[in-house]
């Protein structure tokens, strides 16, 4: 697919193989949309969300059974000093695949514009989430033993595995969810 | 005319790329922001299949977070955020018989300016002194994300009238000096203890990051009942960062402090340090051996309360097990300086417990927590009758949906746990 966005020639345009080139851009370009992971996040020029998402206690439920994989999760909080470390880690390794991966921030304790301002911690998350409802009972629909520690990580596998890590993941369990 | 064809086709799948590149144009904008400042307000922007079945409620999370102290007089007094924010304060009285408390009506305390921090870790606290000194402190968040300054209301009328807000530590840094513990020690002298990130700031940074270990744990001290305090006397380095601090008398008179600590190299265990007169530094005392390796935040503090040989202490923490890593409120008793007597760790038999506190009158030692399931809580006690060595546990109460963590309370006369939900606080009295 990266090869689809090869930037052609003037002179070869007109001919059979530029036509095809662009078919084969214009495919890729609308993929690339299409799934809103991160494409557009992994190249050089990373950029800061600017809209929030609600995470209520069906939440959870509905993204494993209709969202995107592969997919991670972090669960973070604004007073969690170790969760940008934990997302920074968690982009370089995507980064590092090449993959289109979803890479989603949930933030626990804030809604609204004091989450949006928080996002500049995640530049290259493709989207955020805020708690909306009683934390814990949110808290326990995604895992009902998950001790409130953040940051809280869920990898969620092309197959639909899961794996779950309180702090950054290991490097084992990074290279088992993106093969 | 087969030139023209060769046009309209060419103008065909030129159509094709802009519409999917200005369309993907579109949908990037709509979902990112190049500017690292994001715009107020939630962005209307159409949410994906999976999360667009309800619209967005964005109802703020309540600001449960109380500090509670029984007056001279005996009634029970409260200090809490109204859901406008506000700080107020309340009283309740017993009433004859087995009818329970009366709650009387709020009363507005002037803040000034100040936001007042009220969550469950960083609540307003509520301390009687001698004289009739009554001192009621809170967090001042800034504007700056985890900033705030530790602020202070005195009264010298017994709660009548309060000062204006005043700040009690020397540093004015915009940075953190947040979730604050006050007492008075036996020989009268008003401790503040908070924690700070000073050194953290002035640490060399590695790219840009801090190279100091977490946060630390300063304090100063108050002979005139909180009117003025000393300079600021730093008692660790690397404490965790947003995990309340305990404070205890022991039967020396002096206090102890014990909080979540980051022991090299990412051990989150918890220290102990003795808060001495003056500005004399302590040596810590590694209070618990759970081994807890973690970069993380566990936003979950210890409680701490003397007992007849040293003190009772309940923690949250992550344990190897045998095999297993296992989650849980673990209690244990801990000598004077602060070191376990490891044969009395237990673990509390609640595997959903959570924010537990702890409170003794001699042999009798309560522990209490809450125990959440989906949107239900319940308020569970573990009594004990003979210092610690036995419990048997009961379920108080239980409410829906949010709610604070569940306080104790004593003085000479009785005990109680009180519990605040989004539509009431609740008093349970502690029966041995």
């Amino acid at each position: 697919m990266k090869s689809s966005f090869k930037l052609h020639s003037p002179e070869a345009s007109g001919g059979p193989m530029a036509r095809r080139t662009v078919i084969h851009s214009a495919v890729a370009a609308a993929l690339a949309c299409s799934v809103p992971a991160a494409f557009a996040q992994s190249g050089k020029k990373r950029v800061t969300l600017n809209s929030v998402l609600p995470f209520d206690e069906t939440t959870w439920t509905r993204l494993l059974e209709k969202g995107p994989r592969p997919a991670a999760y972090i669960f973070t909080t604004t007073y969690c000093s170790t969760c940008p470390d934990a997302f920074e880690k968690m982009l370089a390794f995507v980064m590092a695949t090449r993959k289109m991966v979803e890479l989603v921030v949930v933030l626990m304790d804030v809604q609204g514009a004091r989450a949006l301002e928080h996002a500049r911690h995640y530049v290259g998350a493709t989207r955020l989430y805020t708690f909306n409802g009683f934390e814990s009972a949110i808290r326990q629909s995604v895992d009902p033993a998950w001790p409130n520690v953040t940051p809280y990580i869920v990898l969620l596998g092309r197959d639909g595995s899961i794996q779950r890590s309180i702090g950054a993941p290991e490097e084992s369990m990074l290279k088992k969810w993106l093969p | 005319m087969h030139h023209r064809k060769k046009g309209l086709l060419s103008a065909f799948w030129a159509m094709v790329l802009g519409a999917a590149v200005l369309s993907c144009a579109v949908a990037v904008r709509a979902q990112h922001s190049e500017h690292t400042t994001a715009p107020p307000g939630v962005a209307a922007v159409p949410p994906p299949a999976v999360a667009a079945v309800k619209p967005a409620m964005r109802k703020p999370r309540p600001q449960l977070g109380t500090g509670l102290a029984f007056a001279p007089d005996g009634s029970l007094w409260l200090v809490g955020v109204n859901a406008q924010g506000r700080l107020y304060l309340q009283t309740a009285t017993a009433q004859p018989g087995e009818s329970g408390w009366q709650w009387g009506p709020q009363r507005l305390l002037d803040t000034t300016t100040d936001p007042v921090s009220a969550d469950g870790e960083n609540r307003p606290k509520l301390l009687f002194g001698p004289k009739g000194v009554v001192l009621i402190a809170y967090t001042q968040p800034l504007e700056k994300s985890s900033t705030g300054y530790v602020r202070m209301l005195r009264s010298t009328d017994a709660g009548q009238t309060f000062s204006a807000p005043y700040t009690v530590h020397t540093d004015r840094q915009i940075i953190t000096h947040r979730f604050e513990s006050l007492a008075f020690d036996g020989r009268g002298v008003l401790h503040a203890v908070w924690i700070d990130k000073r050194d953290l700031e002035a640490a060399p940074r590695i790219g840009n990051k801090s190279s100091y270990r977490g946060a630390a744990i300063y304090r100063n001290t108050s002979s005139d009942g909180g009117a003025t305090f000393g300079p600021d006397v730093k008692v660790a380095d690397h404490s965790c960062e947003c995990c309340r601090i305990a404070l205890a008398q022991g039967a020396d008179g002096q206090l102890r402090a014990m909080w979540r600590h980051v022991f090299v190299p990412n051990v989150r265990d918890h220290a102990v340090a003795i808060l001495g007169p003056g500005t004399a530094s302590t040596e810590i005392v590694r209070a618990t051996f759970d081994e807890w390796r973690v970069d993380g935040c566990p936003h979950h503090g210890p409680a701490l309360t003397a007992s007849d040989d040293g003190f009772h202490a309940v923690w949250f923490g992550i344990r190897q097990e045998g095999e297993d890593k296992v989650a849980g409120i673990r209690y244990a008793r801990l000598r004077p300086d602060g070191s376990p007597h490891a044969e009395t760790l237990q673990r509390i038999p609640d595997a959903r417990a959570e924010r537990p506190d702890v409170l003794a009158i001699g042999q009798r030692v309560a522990v209490v927590w809450r125990s959440t399931d989906g949107m239900t809580s319940k308020l569970m006690t573990w009594l004990s009758i003979d210092g610690g060595r036995t419990f048997r546990s009961q379920v108080l109460d239980h409410v829906d949906g949010d709610n604070d963590y569940p306080r104790l309370v004593r003085d000479d006369r009785r005990m109680v746990v009180v519990w605040r939900n989004a539509v009431e606080v609740k008093i349970h009295e502690i029966k041995f």
